[in-house]
C-alpha cells in the first residue's frame, strides 16, 4: 500500500501542477533570483554613485559641468601645463529643468568644482543657495573685462536690486538669430542686416522656413512682433500671459497659412533641415549655419538681425560645496583660464561664440601663429560684442514668471 | 476505500502544500510591485493636482493643471495621439493579419521564414532614432523617393507632404509597431489546428466566413496582444511623431517632454494623468468586449486547449 501510495502523490503531482512550477517557485528561490537580478541590474548605479563621489575629491583635478556647445573637445594640456591641475568635464544637455534638476535637487556641486549654469537659471542657484559670490581678484582676467560684460544681468544677482555681489564669470555668449539662404532669397550678407520675417512672414519662405520647438524661440516671435510694430510686448523674454495670447494667436496664423516647414527640437534637426535643403530660413544656434557651411553651403549665412536677438551667455559658478571642501581655489583657476587667450581664440572659430575677454584671444592668435581663419573668427566676435550686443531685445531669461503660460501657448501653437 | 480515501488525503495534503509555497513569493511581488508602479503612478496623479512655483510644490488643491491643459489645447493634443494610435493600429492589424496567416499556415519554406523572422527583428537592433532617420533621406524634398518621381515626370515640384506630416508620421508609427502586431497574430494562428479550418472550407463556409467565423474568434488572443503591443507603446511615442512630423503634429509625449522641461510639473503630471485614465478605460472596453466570450482570461484559456 505504501508503493502504492507514493505512486498516486507523484501522479497526483503531474496532474495538478508543472513540475518545474513545483519545484522552483518557493519563496527562497524567489528571494534569492529578485535579490541577485536588483544587485546586477543596480551595480552600475551603485558603482557610478561611489565614484561620483570620489571624483570631486581627486586632488589637482578641477571637475565642471558644462553643455556641449560650450565646450572645447579634445586637448586642455596646455591649460594643465600653465596651472599644474588636471580638468575633467561632464557635459549634460541643454535643458534648464534638467540643469536646476540636477543642481538643486541631486546636489551636482558634490560632484564638480564649476558649473556652468544655463543662461538666465542663476537667481534660482542663488535663490537655493547653491553656488557662492566670487572673489573677482582672484581672477587677473576679470579686471580687462568691458564694464557692459561685467553689468550684465546673469553676473549681479537680483537684477532690481543690485547690491555690487558678483556671482559668476562668462564663459561664451551669442546674439542668436537665423540661418538663411542669401543669394535664393536676393538678401544682403551679415552685417548688413536682415529682418525676422524671413523666417515668420515671408511669401518668398512660405513653406520653406523652420523655426523650434523650445519655448524660449517664442521670444523672437515676439521680438520681431514688437520690432515690426505689430504688438505692444514690454520684454520678449518674460511676457505676460495676454502678451504670451497675441503671439500664440499669430504664431497660429502663420501655421495655418502654411509658413513653416518644420519646428526642430534638437541641433541635429537644425543641421539636417539646412544640409536637405528643406529650408530657406531657419531660426537656429549659429553653429548650425557653420556645419552647413563647412558641408559647402557657403550661401547660407546667420543673420545680422534687424529686430533684435535672443542674447545669451553661459557663465561659470562656483557651487556652495566646492568651498565647504576646499576645492575653490582650483575652480579660479579655471575659471580665470578660461577669460584667457586659449578659451577666446578656440571658441570663437569653432562655433562663433564670443568668450569674455576677446581681446586676449586676438593676442593669444597672434603670438602663436594660429592662422588668419582664427584671427578673422576673433574680429567678428568683438565685432558681435559692439553690434548685436549693444540691441535692446533681448537678454534670455531661463525662467521668467510666466513661463508655464509661454510653453502652454507654445503648445497651443503646436496642437494647431 | 482505503485508496480512495488515500489519493483525496494526498490532493488535500499537496494542494495545501502548493498554497504554501505559492503565497510568499506571489505576495511579495505585489508588494513590489505596488512600491515600485502603482505607488509612482498614484504621486504623479496626486501632483496633477497641486501647484506648484518652479521645483517647489504648493500644497494648493485643485483642478488647476487640468483646467490649464484645457485653455493649452491639451485635449486636442490627447484626442489627436488616440486618433492616429487608432488609426495606425487599424492599418497595422489589416496589413499583419493576412501576412501573419501566410507566415503561420501557408509558407513551408523554413529558410525564408526565418528570412522574414530575422527581418522584422534586426531593425530592433537600431535605436529608434536611427531607424526613423533614415525614412527623411526617402521622403524628403531633396530625397529618394522625389528625385525618382521628379525623374520619370510624374511631378514637376517636389512633393512636400511626403515628410513632416500627419501621413508621415502614420506611415512612421506603422513601420515601427508593424512587427509588434505581426508576432502575437503569428503565434495565435500557428496554434489553430488545420483540420478546423479545412473542415469549416469543407462544410461549405467560404473563405470569408471562415475567416470571421473561425479563424479570426480562435486568433482573438493575439489580436489582443497585438492591439495592446501596439497602441499603448504607440500612445507615448516620443520619436516617430517630432521626426517624421517635423514638429507640426503634437503627441502626448512630446507635450509632456515641453512641460517637464519648463519646469511645469503638475501640468506635465495632468497629461500623464490622462493617459492613465485612457489606457484603464481601454482595459474595461476590452473587458466588456470579451464578456460573450467568457471574459479575457477564457479567450487566453483556449490557447491551452
Amino acid at each position: 500500500m505504501g508503493k502504492h501510495f507514493h505512486k498516486e502523490k507523484i501522479e497526483m503531482k503531474k496532474t495538478t501542477t508543472p513540475k518545474y512550477f513545483y519545484h522552483h517557485l518557493d519563496r527562497r528561490n524567489f528571494i534569492k533570483v529578485t535579490g541577485s537580478t536588483a544587485l546586477i541590474t543596480g551595480a552600475p548605479a551603485i558603482l557610478t554613485g561611489l565614484t561620483r563621489v570620489a571624483h570631486a575629491a581627486k586632488p589637482n583635478v578641477v571637475r565642471m559641468l558644462m553643455t556641449a556647445p560650450t565646450m572645447i573637445p579634445g586637448d586642455w594640456s596646455k591649460f594643465e601645463e600653465e596651472t599644474g591641475i588636471k580638468v575633467e568635464f561632464e557635459v549634460m544637455k541643454d535643458d534648464v529643468g534638467l540643469f536646476l534638476n540636477e543642481v538643486l535637487v541631486n546636489d551636482a556641486g558634490d560632484r564638480f568644482d564649476v558649473i556652468s549654469a544655463l543662461a538666465g537659471s542663476e537667481q534660482e542657484l542663488i535663490d537655493g543657495e547653491a553656488i557662492i559670490p566670487v572673489e573677482t581678484a582672484q581672477m587677473p582676467n576679470w579686471g580687462g573685462m568691458t564694464d557692459d560684460l561685467k553689468k550684465i544681468p546673469y553676473f549681479i544677482g537680483d537684477t532690481n536690486r543690485p547690491d555690487g555681489t558678483v556671482w559668476g564669470t562668462p564663459l561664451a555668449m551669442n546674439a542668436d538669430s537665423f540661418g538663411y539662404q542669401s543669394k535664393i532669397l536676393g538678401e544682403p550678407l551679415p552685417p548688413e542686416e536682415v529682418s525676422w520675417s524671413l523666417v515668420f512672414d515671408d511669401e518668398r519662405t512660405m513653406g520653406k522656413s523652420a523655426t523650434g520647438t523650445y519655448v524660449y524661440y517664442f521670444s523672437e516671435c515676439a521680438t520681431y512682433l514688437k520690432g515690426a510694430g505689430l504688438a505692444d510686448i514690454k520684454n520678449p523674454a518674460s511676457m505676460t500671459p495676454k502678451e504670451s495670447e497675441v503671439v500664440a494667436d499669430y504664431l497660429i496664423e502663420r501655421k495655418k497659412a502654411g509658413q513653416f516647414r518644420s519646428w526642430h527640437t534638437t541641433f541635429d534637426d537644425q543641421v539636417q533641415l539646412i544640409k536637405n535643403n528643406e529650408v530657406l530660413a531657419i531660426r537656429c544656434w549659429e553653429p548650425a549655419v557653420k556645419e552647413a557651411q563647412k558641408a559647402g553651403m557657403t550661401d547660407f549665412h546667420y543673420a545680422t538681425a534687424k529686430e533684435g536677438y535672443m542674447k545669451w551667455m553661459h557663465g561659470c559658478y562656483i557651487p556652495t560645496q566646492a568651498k565647504d571642501r576646499g576645492t575653490h581655489e582650483a575652480s579660479y583657476t579655471l575659471m580665470n583660464w578660461i577669460l584667457s587667450g586659449g578659451y577666446a581664440a578656440a571658441i570663437s572659430p569653432l562655433r562663433g561664440y564670443v568668450s569674455g575677454r576677446p581681446d586676449l584671444g586676438a593676442q593669444y592668435a597672434k603670438q602663436n601663429g594660429l592662422g588668419d581663419d582664427v584671427s578673422v573668427a576673433i574680429e567678428e566676435a568683438q565685432a558681435k560684442l559692439v553690434n548685436k550686443f549693444s540691441h535692446e531685445d533681448f537678454w534670455f531669461i531661463a525662467v521668467p514668471e510666466y513661463l508655464e503660460d509661454m510653453q502652454g501657448q507654445m503648445d497651443r501653437v503646436l496642437a494647431s | 476505500m482505503e485508496i480512495l480515501s488515500s489519493k483525496v488525503f494526498i490532493l488535500k495534503v499537496t494542494s495545501m502544500d502548493l498554497k504554501k509555497y505559492n503565497r510568499y513569493p506571489i505576495v511579495l511581488f505585489a508588494l513590489s510591485w505596488l512600491a515600485l508602479v502603482i505607488l509612482p503612478l498614484l504621486v504623479v496623479v496626486m501632483m496633477s493636482f497641486l501647484k506648484t512655483k518652479g521645483i517647489r510644490i504648493k500644497w494648493d488643491w485643485g483642478f488647476y493643471s487640468y483646467m490649464k491643459m484645457i485653455q493649452f489645447g491639451g485635449n486636442d493634443v490627447v484626442f489627436q495621439t488616440i486618433r492616429i494610435g487608432l488609426t495606425v493600429t487599424l492599418i497595422n492589424f489589416l496589413i499583419a493579419f493576412p501576412f501573419a496567416f501566410w507566415l503561420a499556415k501557408t509558407l513551408k519554406n523554413i529558410s525564408f521564414k526565418l528570412i522574414i523572422f530575422t527581418a522584422l527583428t534586426v531593425p530592433f537592433f537600431l535605436s529608434p532614432v536611427s531607424r526613423v532617420i533614415v525614412w527623411r533621406s526617402i521622403l524628403g524634398l531633396d530625397g529618394l523617393l522625389n528625385n525618382f518621381f521628379l525623374n520619370i515626370g510624374l511631378v514637376d515640384q517636389p512633393i512636400e507632404w511626403l515628410i513632416f506630416s500627419e501621413f508621415a508620421v502614420h506611415l512612421g508609427l506603422m513601420a515601427q509597431y508593424f512587427p509588434s502586431m505581426v508576432w502575437p497574430l503569428y503565434l495565435s494562428l500557428s496554434l489553430i489546428d488545420d483540420e478546423t479550418i479545412e473542415a469549416s472550407l469543407d462544410l461549405g463556409a467560404g473563405i470569408l466566413r471562415t475567416t470571421i467565423y473561425v479563424i479570426l474568434p480562435l486568433a482573438l488572443p493575439g489580436v489582443v496582444a497585438g492591439v495592446i503591443f501596439c497602441l499603448v507603446p504607440m500612445l507615448g511615442d516620443a520619436v516617430i511623431p517630432q521626426q517624421m512630423g517635423g514638429g507640426n503634429i503634437l503627441t502626448i509625449s512630446h507635450s509632456l517632454s515641453n512641460y517637464i522641461g519648463s519646469r511645469s510639473y503638475v501640468l506635465g503630471a495632468a497629461i500623464a494623468s490622462i493617459v492613465l485614465l485612457v489606457l484603464i478605460i481601454l482595459i474595461i472596453i476590452l473587458w466588456f468586449v470579451f464578456k460573450p466570450y467568457g471574459g479575457l482570461g477564457k479567450v487566453f484559456g483556449q490557447m491551452r486547449q
